[in-house]
């Protein structure tokens, strides 16, 4: 053979591996409304402030266009209702297929970690959908994670959302899901919207443990979210052995966001993303444009590419800003302890529920869609299975200014035994059957399989992809 | 009569046009200590017995800012940089040798860290013991407000008026702060031998009897009037790619999508035109190993060319990247690919008998047949250059985009032509054309295609204007303009700004008449929202007169 020097080539590429991938897209053209904080001028003094850094022309960074996630992307994921359309217009989907791209580059093994700086964000969508909550309608984490795991077989995966919303869509997705370890940490829901992310939300019954909430008093401030990276999140993901972690990466903690009350800076979350090391991170809310998001994503980037970040500042910062009060302090101490407390007896846990359980365990809840103003009552039930976590069944109405929506969904875990399959596509393929006018809209979600179907009461279409 | 001369590494092309054809062309090698004197060697070959009074148009394209670089030669600079917060620049090691200050302007013009004059006047003692006469100043954001550069000169001025400084904004006001200091430092250290060598030029015309305008070949595959390459001498360098790019299109004159592919001896040039239209680089090109502000062609240069010396090395078979001589079949010392060529399709392009000696004289220390060896060669070539094709066009469709109908309408290309330039085009693209799977074209004025694009290309010019209601202010991304606005702005009246501002820049120029050419490439507005309700707007729009073939020109 003759050797030209494409070998050589190849072998200098090698060394590129290194690389921190980056998808920047800021949706120029997108907004919820013209004055809404999700609008087109959120990223644009990002835009300004990374262009001039030059931080893309940096060998340690790799810049990718997204692309756009498909329909079975999102299917995998979330019950849309009507349909997906409805739910995932393109600004939605291309977010969603931003992190995709990051997900494939990083097992191509063409970069070493990635950052997908996207909007619309989606850390409050849950499983069903009817509408935007808190700015969401597609949870780009759980699309990228769900595609993880059926592209390349990935099965147990951290999320960690740093956002100063609890995340609540991205809980929602993984309450009964053992194998992903959803950890969150954000001000105290009796402050903020949505209310919820108590100590005590600790997963489902044979998901126990495995979903970790930390509620943080308003104005903690980078020393009191280091302790919680230092002494809960990285002694976890140290035990649970992730194969991936994902940093869900809001970015209103920062002590300028004019919708919470924390007192988080750009060089605390660079920090942050040095320790926790994500393979992964997807940008979630952050709503102080100016004040903050040119710097904190600055300093997410500079982390994850391994740059001195010590020369980040943002020009109003005080090193106060970052002091903690002791009394704070403490608080989070204790509650600290407890969730590793819960953490390390997870397995027991779910083994007494187990027992404890019969054959069905079932939750009522009641959803409110602010965005949308839509009210969702919510009946899930979990069939409580010995060799598997079991497939669910929800109904789900809701009621908003469009009207009214019956849905029943079944949703089969990729971990599902072949009799809880079989057992789920019997349940949809019944509730066809039956064709009571009790649903417009009949899902199926079908992991094992891959395979994802809908059925549409009025007009009795079936779909199946 | 036009004139388009293009000083390469190694030869120097000459054209003279006229009636619609090429009237003379001449190829000299360069002697790269004295570039006016192959110039006027070529223009003197082109003239002979031909008045320079008839010359309409000169255009040059030349490597003197290119060689600079490289020899690391020109005028001493000492940058002075004013990063604020952000990158570590000392770690990067951008500049190790730079003075890094205080100060510290934001994206919205805002100055959020005063100057230390002290610093700035220690600083200009420094600079001048150590007796370096040249300062470039640049500031991250010093194009959205300039003061802080400006307080720089004015300090420096102050105690040392001898001083040369160039400031940032004035160079590049486009984002991308490294890319400005770049800029700025490499045309404060070139400017003063560029000038000369410029001088020089006219001078030698002059005495030729020529007075016509005297055009220089950009790296954008535009040209500008020698007066206005005084002030950015960087925008010289990789004209000779783009000379061969305009070639191209001059030989073929329409709207098709094409690969330019440029064989030399020893390199390989790859291009894009994409209906018509030469592509651009996204980044700028790069200057002494950093990315700058100046436009340049997307290229891809490959250390393989028709001449590429081929090698038993006693375990391989080794190709290039050094060249021994022409291709045995022209008379070289060692196999080439171009034998490998002409061996297989029966002695096309030279003797055969001379090809097969010399390509056996590799294959049988290898064990090889002659036939398998000129095969393999052959297919590499053509591999190497396909995948190079490839890859082109997927870096092009995967450019990054920030808006939803840019990722929707993004369409997949295809080549529908390859367009062979240079000495060993007629061997390797037809072949090479069969495998990407469109027809190829090789004129017959291929070899001198890049002296014919020089002599045809048009001026260019692009600038963009970012403007802030709020503030009541616009800035220009060229030669460091800004000027008050009104707070009503809309999206249409900063268009009409941008062309306003372009027609004046490019009658200041010298090429007005062509200004009426533009485009607008890019418009962007933004609502200022603070709390629920809008306080301003935000535009920006860039315009530009693209590369294209001057009017005169109907092609050959
Ligand atoms: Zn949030
Ligand atoms: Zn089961």
């Amino acid at each position: 053979m003759v050797n030209t020097f494409q070998t050589r080539d190849k072998e200098l590429e090698k060394g590129l591996k290194e690389r921190t991938g980056l998808v920047f897209f800021p949706a120029f053209d997108w907004a919820i409304s013209p004055t809404h904080p999700e609008r087109e001028e959120r990223l644009l003094y990002t835009r300004d402030q990374i262009f001039e850094e030059g931080i893309m022309d940096l060998p340690q960074i790799r810049q990718y266009q997204p692309r756009l996630a498909q329909a079975k992307d999102i299917a995998r994921v979330h019950f849309c209702v009507p349909h997906i359309e409805s739910q995932a217009t393109l600004a939605h989907r291309i977010a969603a297929g931003g992190a995709l791209v990051l997900a494939d580059a990083l097992m191509k093994g063409e970069i070493k970690n990635g950052f997908a700086l996207v909007r619309p964000p989606g850390h409050h969508a849950m499983r069903v959908v009817h509408g935007n909550r808190g700015f969401c309608n597609i949870n780009n984490e759980p699309v990228m994670v769900e595609y993880l795991r059926q592209r390349y077989g990935l099965r147990r995966i951290a999320i960690i959302d740093t956002d100063v919303h609890h995340g609540d869509g991205t809980q929602d997705i993984y309450w009964h899901d053992p194998d992903v370890l959803f950890i969150s940490f954000h001000q105290d829901g009796r402050t903020l919207y949505p209310g919820s992310g108590f100590g005590n939300e600790i997963g489902g019954p044979l998901a126990q443990g495995t979903t970790l909430n930390v509620p943080l008093p308003p104005g903690t401030t980078d020393e009191g979210i280091l302790f919680v990276v230092d002494n809960l999140v990285l002694p976890v993901l140290e035990e649970f052995q992730p194969e991936l972690v994902v940093n869900s990466a809001g970015q209103d903690n920062h002590y300028s966001d004019p919708l919470a009350n924390m007192s988080f800076s750009a060089r605390g979350y660079a920090k942050l993303n040095e320790k926790l090391a994500p393979d992964l991170a997807v940008l979630e809310g952050g709503y102080s444009i100016e004040a903050a998001l040119p710097y904190v994503n600055m300093g997410i980037i500079m982390a994850l590419a391994g740059l001195d970040y010590s020369l980040l500042q943002e020009p109003d910062y005080k090193p106060e800003y970052s002091r903690e009060a002791p009394g704070r302090l403490e608080k989070i101490r204790v509650m600290v302890e407890g969730l590793r407390e819960v953490f390390s007896h997870r397995e027991k846990l779910v083994e007494e529920a187990r027992r404890r359980l019969g054959p069905l365990a079932q939750r009522r809840r009641q959803i409110y869609y602010d965005t949308d103003q839509i009210r969702e009552e919510q009946l899930e039930t979990l069939r409580v299975c010995e060799d598997c976590p079991g497939y669910l069944t929800i109904k789900s109405i809701a009621r908003g200014p469009g009207g009214r929506n019956r849905v029943y969904c079944v949703s089969i875990p990729i971990q599902a035994c072949p009799r809880c399959q079989r057992e789920g596509r019997e349940k949809y393929q019944g509730a066809i059957r039956k064709s009571s006018r009790a649903y417009d809209h009949i899902y199926l979600q079908d992991r094992v399989a891959d395979e994802y179907g809908q059925y549409n009461h009025s007009t009795g279409d079936i779909s199946l992809g | 009569m036009l004139v388009g001369i293009d000083v390469g590494g190694t030869f120097t092309d000459g054209v003279l046009y006229g009636n619609g054809r090429i009237l003379e062309s001449v190829k000299t090698p360069t002697e790269d200590d004295n570039l006016q004197e192959t110039i006027i060697t070529v223009l003197d070959d082109l003239l002979r017995g031909r008045k320079g009074e008839d010359i309409r148009r000169l255009v040059l394209s030349t490597t003197l800012v290119t060689n600079l670089l490289a020899a690391g030669q020109g005028d001493e600079v000492a940058l002075i940089l004013i990063p604020g917060p952000g990158l570590n620049l000392r770690q990067l090691q951008f500049f190790p040798q730079a003075h890094i200050i205080k100060g510290a302007t934001d994206f919205h013009g805002r100055i959020t860290e005063a100057l230390d004059g002290e610093e700035v006047r220690e600083l200009g003692q420094k600079i001048v013991a150590a007796g370096i006469e040249k300062v470039a100043v640049v500031g991250k954001f010093s194009q959205r407000n300039q003061r802080q550069e400006g307080q720089v000169e004015e300090i420096l001025l102050a105690r040392h008026p001898h001083l040369k400084v160039v400031k940032g904004f004035g160079v590049a006001g486009e984002l991308n702060f490294p890319r400005r200091a770049v800029t700025t430092y490499y045309t404060a250290m070139t400017q003063d031998a560029w000038g000369e060598f410029a001088a020089s030029i006219k001078r030698a015309l002059v005495q030729r009897g020529i007075t016509s305008p005297i055009d220089i070949l950009k790296a954008d595959g535009g040209t500008m009037p020698l007066e206005a390459s005084l002030n950015s001498p960087c925008e010289t360098i990789f004209s000779g790619p783009a000379a061969s790019v305009m070639g191209a299109l001059a030989l073929t004159m329409d709207e098709q999508t094409a690969v330019v592919v440029d064989m030399g001896g020893t390199t390989t040039d790859l291009a894009l035109i994409l209906q018509g239209k030469p592509l651009h680089a996204s980044r700028g090109a790069m200057l002494g190993g950093y990315y700058s502000h100046v436009r340049s062609l997307a290229l891809r240069s490959l250390p393989l060319g028709g001449d590429s010396a081929v090698r038993w090395t006693g375990e391989e078979i080794s190709l290039g990247p050094d060249r021994l001589g022409p291709a045995a079949c022209f008379g070289g010392p060692v196999a080439t690919p171009t034998d490998a060529v002409n061996f297989l399709a029966g002695g096309h392009l030279g003797p055969l008998s001379l090809s097969q000696e010399a390509l056996a004289r590799v294959a049988h220390p290898a064990g090889l047949k002659t036939e398998t060896l000129a095969q393999d060669l052959v297919g590499q070539v053509i591999e190497v250059l396909k995948d190079s094709i490839k890859e082109m066009f997927k870096s092009w469709e995967e450019e990054p985009a920030y808006r939803i109908w840019e990722i929707v309408n993004k369409q997949r290309v295809k080549a529908q032509r390859l367009v062979g330039i240079g000495a060993a085009a007629q061997a390797f693209v037809p072949i090479l054309a069969k495998e990407v799977g469109c027809p190829a074209f090789v004129d017959h004025y291929s070899p001198v295609a890049n002296a014919l694009g020089a002599a045809v290309s048009r001026p260019t010019l692009s600038l963009q204007v970012h403007a802030d209601t709020r503030q009541g202010s616009y800035y220009l991304s060229l030669d460091g303009i800004v000027g008050r606005c009104k707070g009503d702005l809309q999206l249409a009246d900063v268009k009409d700004l941008a062309r306003k501002h372009l027609r004046q820049l490019a009658a200041q120029r010298g090429i007005g008449q062509y200004a009426d050419r533009s485009e607008v490439f890019l418009a962007e507005q933004f609502n200022m929202v603070r709390g629920w309700s809008t306080t301003g707007k935000l535009f920006d729009v860039g315009i530009k007169i693209a590369p294209g073939v001057i009017d005169d020109y109907k092609g050959v």
